[in-house]
């Protein structure tokens, strides 16, 4: 079997690293607003209250709290789909063709679902924060990319397991 | 399995170990070991030819099948 370049299965550990390492800031991003909106909402209105953007600021404490929970729940998706990454680029410096990467691969494919599926309800609270158009305001919503990346994650999860199972047969031939 | 390799039997008509069949015709003693306990899902040709110019033997006498009751 040819050995990967272990050049590229080291920048992709690095990479998945540093995206796992982005999403834990970005979650601790999420808690420090979460307690901001809890114990310092009256200087979070001041400081907010010009913006341009946003609507009136005084209203926005319930909606801007779902807001923070649906991006942690977005950030925990995609941990555990990096986690999942991570273990599959593992095996691939010994034998990628293997049933567990198949159900790998399914489980990336169900987290990215579900970070699409927390897309929507994140769309129509950030429209409910802010004006279209702004950044804040047109955060979230289903993305093409997103539909083909789980088109993608799924049809690779077929490949690598009917890969398995060739594996396995020709494991068996003597 | 309905496919039941005879492989111990031929060996023990010729005397011979498993150790001295992987010697002869280069195929490991885990693979034929594998063969011969019923354990593999397939045959290569080159294996089946190579065993039966050892054994002097006819792929009808490794082989045989067994209907599963």
């Amino acid at each position: 079997m040819p050995i990967p370049n272990p050049a590229l299965l080291g920048a992709t550990r690095g990479l998945l690293w540093l995206i796992l390492g982005l999403i834990v800031a970005s979650a601790l991003l999420v808690v420090g607003v979460e307690i901001a909106l809890l114990v310092a909402w009256p200087e979070v209105t001041a400081a907010f209250q010009d913006s341009p953007e946003l609507f009136e600021v005084t209203a926005l404490r319930f909606p801007v709290s779902v807001l923070m929970l649906l991006l942690a729940a977005i950030l925990g998706a995609g941990a555990y789909m990096i986690r999942q990454l991570q273990a599959l680029v593992a095996s691939a410096a010994t034998d990628p063709f293997i049933a567990a990467n198949a159900a790998r691969l399914r489980r990336v494919g169900w987290a990215l679902v579900a970070i699409q599926l927390l897309a929507i309800p994140l769309q129509w609270t950030a429209r409910c924060i802010a004006k279209a158009g702004s950044d804040f305001g047109d955060m979230g919503g289903i993305s093409l990319e997103g539909l083909l990346a789980i088109l993608l994650a799924f049809v690779l999860a077929a490949v690598f397991e009917q890969g398995a199972a060739m594996r396995d047969e020709l494991e068996g031939t003597v | 399995m309905a496919i039941v390799v005879k492989l111990d039997d031929l060996l023990h008509a010729k005397r011979m170990t498993l150790t001295d069949l992987s010697d002869r015709i280069g195929i490991t003693l885990a693979n034929l070991s594998i063969l011969k306990t019923g354990k593999a899902k397939a045959m290569r040709f080159s294996t089946l030819e190579a065993i039966c110019t050892e054994l002097d033997c006819q792929p009808g006498d490794l082989l045989a099948f067994e209907a599963d009751s």
